[in-house]
């Protein structure tokens, strides 16, 4: 799951938990869900790093993404 | 050399013009004073020509009209280094050819000037009538016309006429194709994973997009795509690496430009091939040219304009601290959330709790009423009131009740039962009634 997708499950998560008229086990299953993508999501920020590439266009019109030097 | 020209119609001036650029060319010959001489021994009329003496000194030794003209141009072509010219345009045409004829002129003179098409290249657009130029060329002679022809291969107007001219021509043909429509607008990817950088791969603005998407933490791959961002090969090779982009599908967002420098060095950013190359890109782009508040053709068109490369980074980007943050926002969204829900609940069942107690209260209190009656009624049909008024009862051994004279033997023993207690008694014997 894309760090966006993941946001964006967050999201939905808090909207339900936030909405009135959810079941109780439903809830206590969504804010599991929730806790446990958050943990994920944070995890995947701290070790967050760019990367600097560059863009090769090989004779056959293929393409290569090579580190760039 | 004269015999090179095709003969020309008469009446069309414009044909005038029609030579080749190439026929003005000076094409390496004999000296001047050689050929002149040769040309008069060939001149039927020259047989009497004695030597020593000088073409065209006397009638004898008269020198044709392609003579002169060519020997004009030798000398005048060889006399002039290319110039600068000062002077004002009048009369000018683009021919059908793709040729520009015009006059330079000013208070007291003039002189035809043309630019080859092959020399249009490197000015940004065509002069109007009445603009003050400064027209870089060659003096050259058309011999077959006998007449001089300025031959310009550079135009600046006075003020940056020309690229004012030809930005307002470029962005007058994009806003007609509807590329300038604010609707045409995308939005950016909030997070994006792969960003594609057209630019120079030594350059400032590569140097500055790195440094802020590493500074921000951003968790964003930056996949350079070089291109010469100046110089006569700029646009085409912009043109070229954003083609690229488009046929490798990988990017989903693309910053394309280029530091601050002089305007010249940031003109092919206002070319409408490169316009159109960065319209044509299939995910959304940045534009970030220069560091002036002065806005690029393709500035117009990208989706988003940054006003840097910095500044494209940051927009392109999101930084750890903000995502954090949001994760935080998040976090909070849901504790919150479920702690209401748990006091809606809490709440539920306390109401619940008091309404069933009240409820099993009031049945109580309905059932001890409904005893209360039941037991003033037993109590009213109960023997032991009889009893209480002074009647007894008679029970046999087993309690059964003797309530007629067939109950009694003689000397049969049997219980009365009175309001106090019991009382053992017999009946009479041989008494039966």
């Amino acid at each position: 799951m894309t760090f966006e997708q993941r946001l964006a499950r967050l999201e939905e998560i808090a909207g339900e938990l936030e909405a009135d008229g959810v079941e109780l086990s439903q809830a206590l299953a969504l804010f599991e869900e929730g806790i446990e993508s958050l943990r994920a999501a944070a995890a995947e920020l701290a070790t967050a790093e760019a990367r600097v590439q560059r863009l090769v266009e090989q004779a056959d019109g293929t393409f290569d993404v090579e580190p760039r030097e | 050399m004269p015999g090179r020209r095709q003969p020309r119609r008469a009446g069309d001036s414009l044909e005038l013009f029609d030579a080749a650029p190439d026929s003005n060319r000076v094409a390496p010959r004999e000296p001047v004073a050689a050929r002149l001489e040769s040309d008069a021994a060939r001149e039927p009329e020259s047989e009497f020509v004695s030597f020593g003496e000088y073409p065209g000194e006397s009638k004898r030794s008269a020198i044709s009209v392609s003579t002169l003209t060519q020997t004009a141009k030798d000398v005048i072509e060889g006399a002039f280094i290319p110039l600068w010219v000062r002077g004002e345009v009048s009369d000018f045409k683009s021919h059908r050819n793709g040729h520009w004829y015009f006059c330079l002129r000013d208070g007291t003179a003039q002189i035809r000037s043309v630019v080859w098409k092959r020399d249009q290249r490197g000015i940004p657009a065509s002069p109007d009538d009445g603009m003050q130029v400064v027209a870089f060329g060659r003096l050259t002679v058309y011999a077959a016309r006998g007449e001089m022809q300025f031959s310009v291969a550079k135009i600046e107007a006075e003020g940056d006429g020309l690229r004012r001219k030809a930005l307002e021509i470029t962005r007058a043909r994009l806003e007609a194709d509807g590329f300038l429509a604010p609707e045409r607008k995308r939005a950016l990817p909030r997070f994006p994973r792969v960003i594609a950088v057209v630019t120079s791969p030594d350059g400032a603005a590569l140097h500055d997009i790195v440094a802020v998407v590493r500074r921000r933490g951003a968790n964003v791959r930056l996949v350079v795509v070089p291109a010469a961002v100046q110089g006569e090969s700029a646009p085409e090779e912009l043109c070229y690496a954003l083609d690229q982009v488009n046929r490798w599908g990988g990017a989903d967002l693309v910053i394309v430009g280029r530091g601050g420098g002089a305007r010249e060095d940031l003109w092919a950013f206002n070319d409408e091939r490169v316009a159109r190359a960065v319209a044509a890109c299939h995910v959304p782009t940045i534009s970030a040219v220069g560091h002036e508040v002065d806005v690029s053709i393709c500035d117009l068109v990208a989706d988003h304009r940054a006003a840097t490369p910095s500044a494209a980074a940051e927009a392109a980007t999101r930084s750890r601290a903000e995502l954090t943050s949001e994760l935080r926002k998040l976090s909070f969204r849901f504790s919150s959330g479920a702690r209401g829900l748990l006091r809606d609940r809490a709440v539920a069942a306390k109401r619940a709790a008091r309404d069933v107690r009240a409820a099993a209260l009031q049945q109580l209190t309905r059932r001890q009423s409904a005893l209360g009656t039941v037991s003033g009624r037993l109590h009213a049909l109960s023997p032991l009131a009889t009893l209480a008024r002074g009647y007894a009862v008679a029970r046999d051994a087993n309690g059964a009740t003797l309530a007629s004279v067939g109950d009694f033997r003689p000397d049969m023993p049997f219980e009365l039962v009175v309001r106090d207690g019991v009382v053992s008694a017999r009946a009479t014997p041989g008494a039966p009634t």
